[in-house]
């Protein structure tokens, strides 16, 4: 799971800076009249599964930017640190951005300019060669890829980088790949991780000769291109690893190293002379620089991007979206809006059921609560048309094969909520009048408010609604906790990359019910469970159809999440930026197109 | 400072050629929140070089501004005041503020009554003596703490030379008085007003402090203004005495004529209400009935008729009418006629007082 | 004066060593798992425990008392490397040292607080004198008067117009922003400028009616007046006399104020985005980064300790009736 750490820190620096609001003082939507917010059409884009791209495609340098120019600074607000720097750790937006920047995989994203989505070899020649029914994989290393000191990339540094996360510093990142090669309990194959001399065997991760990496799974996996293409599986050269150290000072492979660095404060990057643009068929050089304030509130933001003076000329928001507060001033102000990125995220928000407590476990009394929620005013509480969109299913648009009108429960048509069909599903289900349900929220800004729409709903379809506010730093550990004591709870979904196996495995799988696990409605079907195994092991283009249909039986048949909204992103940038367009990959601005006009 | 015009022409000037102080015809008014405060209300009286003037009367009866108001220490925005105040052929009234500092502690000196909230707790007893010698006449500072040793030598301070660096706190309460005197006549003032110096002292070191003053005079020549509510002590250090009475002179005379055959009702008062040696002491005190006036609306009249047994000796109302004038020289404001002063005296006040 | 400051510096160690023990023992026994907090979205079980042991957690609480403890007085190791005394161990969320992401704070909190003291006691103390030496007047109605409206500001209201007026609509001055006095000393000036001015002014207002009414009040002492009948000038009274009184509470507020800003002016760091101690206390606080909170805490009970030292030291100086007792 990839959660949305941006938005929930967001709420911290909001509510400080509150005093900022008399200012602005209006709320999100204004008066205008026509939607401007990101339509479903630019979803549609990815509804073709993500193509894996051969050598040519891999090979350097990448196609121009029209119009680019070299030189200058960028400045990238931010309100808070990054979460990491060491790739092993990266899991989160604000550092996937920071990495495209620094760091370098086996394979990455590229996204063209019409947003189609490919994977293309990174360091290696291309996305990757697979074998054996898609048990075996094998990555060539392009010639010249090195270190910012200079430090020639080999095999066993691509070894290395995998090694190190089975020790136990590494515990942040995604662990897909460690599974895949060793198992749930992958630690136990390599408990201090290649720091004591010990190797994975040749058997699971071979590297042959200095330029070939091969892995060997017991399970077809297609999705390997994609899930290295995440930061978290980046080179970490075996010479510069600092173990626990590396986490404040890695060695940049990418375009760009840090220069400093201080916690909490800033980062200055500057370019690194050791990459190739030969080497790289995504990344792009153009500025001299990036500049990283890490204490610029998200209105302030705003307010600096919007007034368009000075250093904010050269800004963008790196990560954060515009200031719900101030919404209205962007979206009306013609020449301001024409300086923003929007689209779609990958999260969906949904009301999970627990489908532990008995309350819960007629569906009937699932059904009515999704069909009563009004989705209209939850997206309301979190930023409104700009923020968010209703949703009728439980897969984002970002993922290859959403269906806009794919809406069983009427959600899209209805989203003030449908209380009469709730009603009557209740009565067939035959629940008494005052009924407790504990609804677990979290204490953010959004939370609070979304809490009073919950509880509303459910006090007018006759329940006892208890409301448990949880620290917003421990949310998703209590309500992933298997014995919880709540009956439902809100909570924010989205992909590692575009393939429905980064949101239906973790979250529906009932293989994965435990304490800890993303799965928390329990839900354990065992068709499901099963069309996920086939799925799975499926190349992307045949998977989708299976993803399609165990989604329809998640959602129709067991319903043990109720889908609310899919959440939207809207980025400013200063005037002077070129190149500025949304990445759906990284659900923020792409960060490898843009330049200093002028500079 | 204002000027407020003549409103009543009562007290008239005392004889006497060329007095060293004249107040003539005094009235000093407050503005307060509450309204007018007319704290000394036509008040008159002249003090000759080397003789000392007794002020007694309750407080608020108008002694104390009445000398804060020679001095210039009154808030100019809040006080209007009128009258004349000569010192020595200068008229102090209307002067600038400059011409009184060079006045102040050089020519006329003040000695309070609490000598522990008088001297500053942050400087020396030694930099508070030498400071007016120091900007009165110039001398460096080594002269000036010289000048401040010796002053404390002649107030009876024993080793001076340690105990000029002291600090008030460190000194006992006689002490610090002492320590205000050569303060107050650093600058061998012409006039010195004392302002009640010895009521925080107890009774041994108030006679002590009382022979230091008049041993001073002799000294110095000065001429004495004395301040106080207490008529014993007023005794033994005045030449005059003024009794006040809500701002105003009501009996004038020496120290022997006012205390043996006093005039006024108040006066009588005043020596009823006062423990005397030697007297009996089964024979209660007589207090002055009542509280002093409130000097933002007081009495019509004589201001004393309210708290006077004898407004009916008088007749026809007129204590509460009519104001009665202080006579020049010895006298006193009040309507009984000298023979009803003489024969209550007589018969009803002096018995009391043993 | 030297036993003085000896047995107040030694008080000051105890009283200390007590605000760590106490610090530790009341975060470390709350019922919640740091590991759970530091978790991020692999929480299974197994990574639970993998990050307890990282934090050490795993140890008993005795034991990580020990440890903390020794680290202030002797440092100790940590996998990210030596953590040199006084260590106040390591942050659960980033991994720095406590100690050195404090010292980095440090210097733009100690910049804030100067500057701003600067322009505070200046303008503020300069203000309340000026509307006492002119008491009643319409220069004393008008100083009261704007002190009695900029006190009801805020800096968070205050500090957004200051920037709307100078940097959002005229471009006039950059953001503010810190740097170091020592690469630059133009650029230090200007990017504080702002935020000095403004968290004065909320400052100044305070001293400003304390320096009057103090003053006031002072001029109101009998010794005051005794040295008026010396002859003594008004100006040399107001300032020789009544200023020394009036010195005593003035000190007493600066001691608590300044207390106050050096462990972290937590609103004016956030109207004007920038990186101190108050914003390190808060984020740590939001983070639940328990280590980063009481080093925070600890460095800020420091200050306030050695200010209220310094206080007294202070008092010392200025009334005789203090020393010489």
């Amino acid at each position: 799971m990839k959660t949305d750490r941006s938005r929930q820190t967001r709420a911290i620096v909001v509510a400080l800076a509150a005093g900022a609001l008399v200012l602005t003082g209006c709320s999100g939507s204004g008066g205008d009249t026509t939607d401007k917010s990101a339509k479903r059409k630019d979803a549609a884009r990815q509804q073709e599964p993500v193509k894996y791209a051969d050598e040519a495609a891999s090979t350097g340098p990448a196609a121009p930017v029209a119009g680019a120019e070299e030189g200058g600074v960028i400045t990238g607000y931010m309100q808070s640190d990054f979460s990491h720097l060491d790739p092993g750790q990266i899991y989160v937006s604000d550092a996937n951005q920071l990495g495209n920047l620094i760091h370098r995989g086996l394979t990455n994203f590229h996204s063209d300019k019409d947003g189609n989505l490919s994977i293309v070899g990174d360091i290696a020649t291309d996305s990757g060669q697979s074998s054996d029914g898609g048990k075996t994989w094998t990555f060539k290393i392009k010639k010249g890829v090195k270190d910012e000191d200079g430090n020639v990339i080999t095999s066993k540094d691509v070894r290395h980088s995998i090694e190190r996360t089975y020790a136990k510093f590494i515990f942040d990142g995604p662990n897909y790949v460690q599974t895949w090669l060793s198992g749930d309990d992958y630690r136990k194959a390599l408990p201090d991780g290649p720091y004591k001399g010990k190797h994975l065997p040749d058997s699971v991760l071979e590297t042959p000769d200095d330029s070939t990496v091969v892995f060997h799974f017991k399970q077809a996996r297609p999705d390997l291109p994609q899930a290295l293409a995440m930061p978290g599986y980046s080179i970490v050269p075996e010479k510069q690893d600092t173990k626990e150290k590396y986490d404040k000072a890695p060695a940049a492979l990418g375009p760009y190293k840090i220069s400093e660095f201080k916690p909490g404060k800033s980062m200055t990057l500057v370019r690194n002379t050791n990459w190739d643009p030969k080497t790289d068929s995504v990344r792009h050089q153009y500025v001299d620089g990036y500049n990283f304030p890490l204490t610029v509130s998200i209105p302030s933001q705003t307010k600096r991007l919007l007034a368009d003076q000075g250093e904010a000329k050269n800004a963008l928001q790196f990560i954060d979206m515009v200031d719900t507060a101030q919404m209205s001033s962007v979206v009306t102000d013609k020449k301001a809006y024409a300086r923003t990125v929007r689209g779609y995220q990958p999260y969906v928000w949904q009301m999970c059921f627990n489908l532990d407590s008995s309350e819960m476990k007629d569906k009937k009394i699932r059904d009515a609560i999704t069909y009563a929620i009004p989705s209209a005013s939850m997206v309301q509480a979190d930023g409104g048309k700009y923020g968010g969109e209703v949703a009728g299913g439980l897969l984002a648009p970002t993922l290859p094969g959403f269906d806009p009108s794919y809406d069983p429960f009427g959600k899209v048509k209805k989203p003030a909520g449908d209380l009469e069909k709730a009603k009557q599903l209740l009565k067939e289900a035959g629940v008494k009048e005052g009924t407790k349900l504990t609804y677990a929220y979290s204490n953010t800004p959004r939370g609070q408010k979304q809490m009073v729409i919950v509880t509303d709903v459910l006090k007018k379809l006759g329940f006892d609604p208890q409301a448990k506010e949880i620290d917003r730093a421990t949310f998703y550990e209590q309500i992933g906790k298997l014995d919880n004591p709540f009956d439902l709870y809100m909570t924010g979904w989205g992909q590692d990359w575009p393939s429905p196996s980064t949101v239906i495995t973790p979250v529906y799988d009932g293989d994965l019910v435990g304490d800890g696990s993303p799965n928390y409605s329990h839900i354990n079907d065992e068709t499901v469970n099963k069309g996920i195994d086939e799925a799975t092991a499926l190349e992307p283009e045949a998977a989708a159809k299976k993803w399609e249909e165990i989604h329809h039986r998640i959602v129709e048949e067991i319903n043990p999440c109720a889908p609310v909204y899919y959440s939207k992103t809207i980025q400013l940038y200063g005037s002077r930026i070129g190149g500025a367009r949304y990445n759906m990959e990284a659900s923020n601005i792409d960060i490898n197109d843009v330049f200093i006009k002028n500079p | 400072m204002t000027t407020l015009t003549k409103t009543e022409g009562a007290g008239s000037a005392p004889t006497g050629s060329d007095p060293f102080l004249s107040v003539r015809d005094l009235y000093v008014r407050f503005s307060t929140e509450d309204g007018t405060v007319k704290a000394v209300d036509g008040l008159s009286f002249d003090l000759e070089r080397g003789r000392t003037l007794g002020i007694v009367g309750e407080s608020g009866s108008g002694k104390s501004v009445t000398n804060l108001t020679v001095l210039g220490l009154h808030n100019p925005k809040t006080t209007q005041i009128a009258g004349e105040i000569v010192l020595d052929g200068q008229e102090l009234i209307g002067a600038r503020e400059r011409t009184l500092e060079t006045l102040r502690g050089n020519k006329m000196a003040m000695i309070f009554q609490d000598p522990l909230t008088a001297l500053s707790p942050y400087y020396t007893v030694g930099r508070q003596i030498a400071e007016p010698y120091r900007k009165h006449r110039g001398v460096s500072r080594r002269e000036a703490h010289l000048r401040a040793v010796e002053m404390l030598a002649k107030v009876g301070i024993p080793q001076p030379k340690l105990r000029v660096n002291d600090y008030p706190h460190q000194f006992s309460g006689g002490m610090r008085q002492r320590a205000m005197i050569a303060m107050a006549l650093a600058c061998d003032p012409d006039l010195l007003i004392a302002d009640e110096p010895t009521t925080a002292l107890d009774v041994t070191v108030q006679a002590q402090i009382l022979d230091l003053l008049k041993d001073l005079q002799q000294e110095f020549g000065s001429a004495i203004v004395f301040i106080t509510h207490d008529l014993g002590v007023i005794s033994t250090m005045a030449d005059d005495l003024l009794v006040m009475y809500a701002g105003r002179a009501v009996e004038r005379g020496s120290v022997g004529e006012v205390l043996r055959s006093p005039q006024h009702p108040y006066t009588w008062g005043l020596l009823s209400s006062m423990p005397r040696l030697g007297s009996d002491v089964d024979k209660a005190l007589t207090p002055i009935p009542g509280s002093p006036p409130s000097l933002l609306n007081p009495p019509s009249g004589c201001p004393f008729h309210p708290r006077c047994a004898f407004p009916e000796q008088v007749g026809g109302g007129r204590c509460a009418t009519e104001r009665p004038a202080l006579p020049e020289g010895r006298g006193a404001a009040c309507h009984l006629t000298a023979e009803q002063q003489r024969t209550v005296f007589i018969d009803q006040i002096k018995p009391r007082l043993g | 004066m030297l036993p003085f400051l000896i047995r107040r510096l030694s008080g000051a160690v105890v009283i200390m060593f007590l605000i760590g023990a106490f610090t530790f023992f009341l975060f470390y026994s709350i019922p919640q798992d740091f590991a759970e907090l530091a978790c991020g979205k692999n929480c299974s079980p197994q990574n639970i425990a993998v990050i307890r042991e990282n934090l050490g957690l795993d140890q008993p609480i005795a034991a990580q008392f020990r440890d903390f403890m020794m680290g202030i007085v002797a440092g100790r190791d940590f996998p990210q490397g030596h953590c040199p005394a006084p260590c106040l161990g390591v942050s659960f969320a980033s991994g720095d040292m406590v100690w050195d992401s404090i010292i980095d704070r440090f210097p733009l909190t100690l910049s804030l607080t100067l500057g701003g003291l600067v322009v505070f006691l200046v303008v503020g103390l300069g203000a309340g004198l000026i509307a006492a030496w002119k008491r009643g007047t319409a220069v004393d109605k008008a100083l009261s008067g704007a002190s009695i409206v900029l006190s009801s500001f805020q800096i968070y209201l205050l500090g957004p117009i200051v920037l709307g007026l100078l940097v959002y609509s005229t471009g006039l001055m950059e953001n503010p922003k810190y740097v170091s006095p020592f690469d630059s000393p133009g650029g230090w000036f200007l990017g504080m400028l702002i935020p000095w001015v403004v968290m004065a002014t909320i400052f100044t207002a305070q001293y400003t009616r304390m320096s009057r009414s103090t003053m006031i009040e002072q001029l109101q002492e009998e010794h005051v007046r005794t040295a008026r009948a010396k002859g003594m000038s008004r100006g040399y009274v107001f300032f020789r006399y009544a200023w020394r009184g009036s010195l005593i509470p003035i000190v007493t507020i600066i001691g608590i104020d300044l207390s106050s800003l050096l462990s972290g002016a937590v609103v004016t760091e956030f109207t004007f985005d920038l990186a101190g101690l108050g914003r390190l206390a808060v984020e740590s606080s939001v983070n639940k980064d328990i280590p980063l909170t009481m080093g925070v805490m600890m460095f800020g009970a420091f200050f306030i300790l050695m200010l209220n030292i310094i206080v007294d030291l202070a008092y010392a100086f200025i009334d005789p009736r203090v020393r010489l007792s």
